[in-house]
């Protein structure tokens, strides 16, 4: 019978081994896969790759995405750092879009400098409103928040749904469920070719670095997540805290949407968080919540999007093929570090497995 | 990790006996169309009538196509597009709604590629929309569910409140109407394009309310196997779905676009394409009805297939005068008829529709 | 007794990171003796039968059973091979029956038999003379009989060999008393037992041999009958100590605190407080005695301000504080009132956090900046562990590596740092050796002379009577008196520990 056992420590060297290996199980058997599909798997890899760096336009088009990944997984890693389990970026998302929307919309007249603020601002109090509501039944009530931040999604969706379709439906679009564009002077202007929201990634990253590290905010941010108990006895007003850094994480959240609606769709429908806020769950666990981590795995998970949308314009392989394509990845890469923290013994009494051994 | 990098090992071996797939589609000069899809391919719904046409314009023309599933309707969509054009797409369809605007900021960058966008409203000089008159099929339903049913109530299981889905609602109340003056249509809103369990519900509150054929306008056949459990009858749509519910389905209408996009094509490869808009009907065969179901009225045929030879050579229209909306208000006056650009604006249900438009 | 033995661990080596627990530790185990592992904390004796427990596996050695090499990598291991472990804190199901939690947990077949099952638990009380009822439910035992249960449990489980890690610190006198003649029932029986801990006269009462470890390495082993006290306590500490604590005789100050009147619920643990009333001096140690769960906790958190109380008043220098939360009375500065939790992981430090992060616990506030003053952290950090005599791996590393001896000092260094007024000290010597409890006490002693009221909540009677300038014992929820340490037997402080006429809810 085989049975699993903490490991204690692992080296460093085999943390890689396990992890390199991991990747290469991956390749390997979806690289059967795309040979059951009748392609030549280097060549798909190959592709992969050429599809999220192999030109400018493709290396923007990335970018561009590593843009919402980073900032939510920014933004959730500040609860997740505190260990309330917020999964809902993607309602806070929708919420600060839809906020930030509303700003553009209805004060199209003021001139860029101002309504862009405006509307950034807007983001983060929708995002963050949003995110105040299971923070505030947590501490109140004790609550369990990942069920409500996930049941708020589903509510925020609905009500983008109702604003596209009904409340804020373009009169000029023959009736079509659309919300207008935004004009010229709500969109934000561009640098480098990208929208200016890339700038906020690295000040966010270096920011949040710098906050949860050096701050004493970070620092009870940081002993809450640890442990409330302690927190409560050091003094610390615990529900305040969980109250404002929510607000922050929501807030960050409702930016991303405004970026979205002001900086790529230049409008809001009922797809404009598509999934990111999921997304990030898994780059900021990936990360471990460390914020120049978050850039990098944003980086690699934007790549392997872009590839993987790419494979299947270049390829036609199915769409279902390409998402069983990143889900090996994922799997393999998640699943090792099961072996980084435990490991599996396989007869009762004699058979000793040894260190080395995968 | 021996055995790991032995099956490495066999897959490089392996690969190039593959080599071929991929080279087809380095060859960027060629002539390409690319479809970008807002569902599965496999739908069973819009988007598997639509690749049911990009199927048709490999066979028939021999032209290589690419396509891309599942495509949101956000700026990816631009991004799609201009991955097919990089490998050589020269005419792209665009087969949602929420692409429009994407399509015509790709359009800007490429003049010398033909686009087409399925039911919008914005053009641009390469860049034209397209749609059919589901509306007369959905009239020809109409007339066998107002024969068949008995409680006079037919029941309409509809998703937006958006002038497609209201010009169905009232075409396929007119033609019940015009076999059954008692007849009525109920509708339930779903606010979902796709949610088969809250469908499947509203359809039986429906029939609980008495109403014995379900018609409606969602991807999947929801409504018809209700309409099965319950011994009542039900109207497909996209595509025939007599399959899912044998004894329940009535008919279908479905989009049948394989006339329109081999043609389209043939005249973008000739240079004879005019960049106008299309809106075809059943004359050009790009709406159809489905073979009437084994449970449908007997002297149904004979009808349907009298309306739809009228509809095909123009003598007969869905819409026209005498017509009034449901709050009582006169739409057309006797002999008027109504415009394309009214017609793609619907805003208003006929008399004899139970339901309202928010909004 | 015979020369047999049961156990054999040889040359066994384990390190965590750069510490090492375990150096080439040779350790034998003979059959049908009450074996004694007798250390400081840190000395290496949990890792040591976490080892032969199979929750750690050794890095070097070998471990043998009955002669026969074994590799433990679980408790079921070891567990199979007839050892069974008594942690300090219980591993019990509250809603389930007694006879339901010695069966739980892996067992052969699917199916069970109630009334087999409940035969073989009589047949091992019997033969062991352990009692227990059976059908009662955990929740409603007490620390003494929740004991026992644990022992059944891995009894039936087959155990011959049985580790009990400090099994006294929980119970009262007379408790403890009770266990030593079950322990010695069982040896009579052919079992074996092995006892951690670090008190000398229990060894020298129960024990047939001793081992003492120092720093990771086994020192000795040595027959108890041909040993003294004081030969096995320097032999553990290394050096000659004075055993003795002695009483730091000043003069006492006014009164610092007064609680009158003291009530609350708590409805998570079902304890009370059903009116405290005493006064703190300025200049004092105050010793809180009493069986566990007698309401000292809640006394301690309502004293802080972590719990909310009912009624009552606690006034420090004349200011009224109850009623104020910990953010408030830690916040407004207004009373100057420390706290050294029991639960050292638990409460008063965070296991993964480095020791500067620990250290600034109480005073990252310190500044106007919103910035940690991370310079002055460091400082502080580096002065309280030179000055406490800290062993560590680094004052960046996880506090979790250190021993629970240096995690201590390292607790009641932080919280003396701003020199309070009133320090209170919960349980800050338990499962502490002797060095460290001398460092403890001469610390309390430290805040004593300062003038500081010291309010002490302990369970080693012998070291409160020597330490405090006064007693109180408490008994459900209730002050059952205030004794003074000079005149009172340590028997009758036991009898106040338990004796009050009426019937106590708290059970």
């Amino acid at each position: 019978m085989a049975r699993i056992v903490p490991l204690e420590n692992c080296s460093m060297a085999k943390k890689v081994r396990i992890r390199v290996f991991a990747i290469l199980m991956a390749f390997t058997l979806s690289g059967f896969l795309l040979l059951f599909l009748g392609h030549n798997p280097f060549e798909v890899y190959a592709s992969m790759l050429d599809g999220g760096l192999g030109s400018s336009y493709r290396v923007k088009e990335t970018l561009i995405r590593t843009i919402p990944f980073a900032l939510t997984a920014l933004g959730i890693g500040l609860s997740f750092r505190m260990k309330f389990w917020n999964i809902g970026g993607e309602g806070q998302i929708m919420m600060g879009a839809c906020s930030a929307t509303f700003i553009g919309l209805n004060f199209q007249q003021l001139p860029s400098f101002i309504l862009l603020p405006l509307m950034a601002i807007a983001g983060m109090i929708g995002g963050g409103l949003w995110a105040l509501i299971p923070a505030f039944l947590k501490v109140r009530y004790r609550t369990n928040e990942t069920i409500l931040t996930l049941m708020l999604n589903y509510v925020a969706l609905k009500w983008i749904t109702y604003l596209q379709y009904v409340l804020w439906r373009d009169h000029e679009a023959f009736g079509y469920p659309k919300i207008p564009n935004l004009v010229k002077n709500a969109q934000l202007p561009k640098i480098f070719g990208l929208h200016i929201g890339v700038l906020l990634v690295p000040i966010l990253v270096i920011g949040i670095y710098l906050f949860i590290t050096y701050t004493k905010k970070g620092y009870e941010i940081r002993v809450i997540g640890e442990n409330e108990a302690t927190a409560r006895y050091a003094g610390m007003p615990t529900s305040k805290i969980i109250l404002g850094t929510l607000f922050v994480s929501g807030g960050i959240c409702g930016v991303v949407g405004m970026i979205q609606v002001a900086g790529v769709n230049m409008t809001l429908s009922i797809d404009v968080s598509n999934g990111v806020g999921y997304t990030a769950i898994i780059i900021a666990w990936l990360a471990q919540l460390n914020a120049i981590a978050i850039l990098v795995v944003s980086f690699l998970f934007a790549v392997m999007v872009e590839g993987g949308s790419y494979i299947q314009t270049v390829f036609q392989i199915p769409q279902a093929a390409a998402s069983l394509l990143q889900g090996l990845i994922l799997f393999f890469v998640l699943g090792s570090e099961f072996f980084i923290k435990y490991r599996v013994i396989r007869d009762r009494k004699t058979r000793i497995v040894t260190e080395g051994e995968v | 990790m021996k055995k790991v990098l032995c099956l490495f090992a066999i897959l490089l071996v392996l690969s190039p006996l593959f080599a071929g797939g991929a080279q087809e589609a380095e060859k960027e000069d060629e002539f390409k169309v690319g479809f970008v899809f807002t569902g599965p391919i496999g739908d069973n719904g819009w988007t598997q009538q639509h690749n049911a046409g990009r199927l048709a314009i490999e066979n028939e023309l021999g032209v290589a196509t690419l396509y891309k599933e599942s495509v949101p309707n956000t700026q990816e969509s631009a991004k799609v597009m201009r991955d097919m054009i990089a490998q050589g797409a020269k005419m792209i369809f665009a087969t949602s709604f929420g692409y429009m605007d994407y399509m015509l900021e790709v359009a800007a960058e490429n003049p010398d590629v033909a686009f087409f966008h399925c039911g919008g409203y914005k053009n641009s000089e390469n860049a034209v929309n397209y749609l059919g008159k589901m509306y007369q099929a959905r009239y020809l339903s109409g007339i066998v569910a107002g024969l068949k049913t008995e409680t006079n109530k037919l029941g309409y299981i509809a998703a937006f409140e958006i002038p497609e889905v209201v010009r169905g609602i009232n075409a396929f109340t007119l033609g019940a109407l015009s076999v059954n003056p008692e007849a009525t249509v109920e509708v339930t809103w779903t606010h979902n394009w796709n949610d088969p369990p809250n469908e499947k519900e509203a359809s039986f509150a429906l029939i609980d309310n008495g109403c014995d054929v379900i018609a409606q306008h969602q991807t999947a056949p929801a409504n018809l196997q209700a309409a099965e459990a319950r011994g009542v009858w039900g109207v497909g749509y996209h595509a025939d779905m007599n399959d899912s519910a044998p004894e329940a389905c009535l008919t279908s209408p479905y989009w049948n676009w394989d006339p329109f996009y081999v043609a389209v094509t043939q005249e973008v490869m000739d240079g004879t394409w005019d960049a106008n808009n299309y809106w075809g009907g059943m004359e050009d065969d790009v709406i159809r009805l489905a073979e009437l179901g084994k449970n449908a009225p007997a002297e149904a045929a004979a009808i349907v297939e009298e309306v739809a030879a009228s509809l095909v050579d123009g003598s007969f229209e869905v819409f026209a005068g005498p017509l009034y909306d449901n709050q009582g208000n006169m739409i057309l006056a006797d002999g008027e008829s109504m415009d394309d650009f009214a017609k793609l604006g619907m805003g208003f249900l006929v008399e004899g529709v139970i339901g309202n438009i928010e909004n | 007794m015979n020369n047999e033995f049961v156990i054999r661990m040889e040359g066994i080596t384990k390190e965590f990171g750069s510490l090492k627990a375990n150096n080439n530790v040779n350790l034998n185990i003979r059959k049908g003796e009450v074996h004694a592992i007798l250390g400081e904390n840190g000395a290496g004796k949990s890792t040591l039968m976490n080892i032969l427990s199979g929750i750690y596996t050794p890095d070097h050695g070998s471990i043998k059973v009955n002669e026969e090499e074994v590799a433990f990598h679980s408790p079921q291991d070891s567990i199979g091979a007839g050892i069974g472990m008594i942690y300090q804190h219980f591993k019990l199901i509250s809603a389930m029956k007694a006879w339901q939690n010695i069966i739980a947990g892996p067992s052969g077949s699917l199916m069970l038999d109630k009334k087999s099952c409940k035969r073989k638990i009589n047949e091992i009380c019997e033969e062991t003379g352990l009692s227990l009822n059976l059908d009662a439910y955990v929740s409603d035992m007490g620390v003494g009989q929740k004991q026992t249960l644990e022992m059944l449990k891995v009894l039936y489980r087959g155990a011959e060999i049985l580790i009990l890690d400090e099994p006294t610190t929980v119970l009262t006198p007379q408790e403890t008393d009770r266990l030593f003649s079950i322990i010695r029932k069982m040896r009579d029986s052919g079992k074996t037992a092995i006892i951690i801990t670090h008190k000398l006269y229990e060894v020298m009462e129960i024990s047939d041999r001793v081992t003492i470890m120092r720093k990771g390495e086994v020192i000795t082993t040595l027959n108890t009958k041909e040993t003294t006290q004081k030969e096995i306590a320097e032999i553990m500490v290394g050096k000659s100590m004075i055993m003795e604590f002695p009483r730091l005789k000043i003069p006492r100050g006014d009164v610092v605190m007064k609680v009158k009147d003291l009530r609350l619920e708590d409805l998570v643990s079902m304890r009370k407080l059903n009116g405290v009333s005493f006064e703190l001096h300025h200049g004092e140690i105050l010793g809180v005695a009493g069986v566990s769960g007698s309401g000292q906790k809640q006394l301690c958190q309502a004293l802080t301000g972590l719990q909310k109380i009912d009624s009552g008043s606690v006034s420090v220098d004349g200011d009224e504080i109850a009623g104020l939360t910990a953010y408030d009375i830690f916040n407004k500065g207004v009373a100057q009132l420390n706290f050294v939790p029991e639960d050292r992981l638990g409460m008063g430090l965070i296991a993964s956090m480095s020791l500067v992060d620990n250290v600034m616990l109480r005073d990252y506030q310190n500044g106007d900046s919103i910035f940690i003053d991370s310079k002055r952290a460091y400082k502080r950090t580096e002065e309280l562990v030179e000055a406490l005599d800290v062993m560590h791996p680094g004052i960046d590393k996880p506090i979790s590596v250190l021993s629970g001896g240096n995690l201590q000092k390292i607790l009641i260094g932080r919280e003396i740092m701003s020199e309070p007024n009133i320090l209170i000290a919960s349980y800050p010597v338990r499962g502490l050796d002797l060095g460290v409890t001398h460092k403890v006490v001469e610390l309390l002693n430290e805040q004593k002379q300062r003038g500081a009221g010291v309010l002490l909540i302990a369970e080693d009677l012998d070291l409160m009577l020597e330490v405090c300038d006064r007693i109180m014992v408490m008994y459900c929820g209730k002050i059952s008196g205030i004794v003074d340490p000079e005149t009172i037997t340590k028997n009758d402080l036991g009898v106040l520990m338990t004796s009050i006429d009426e019937e106590c809810p708290n059970g």
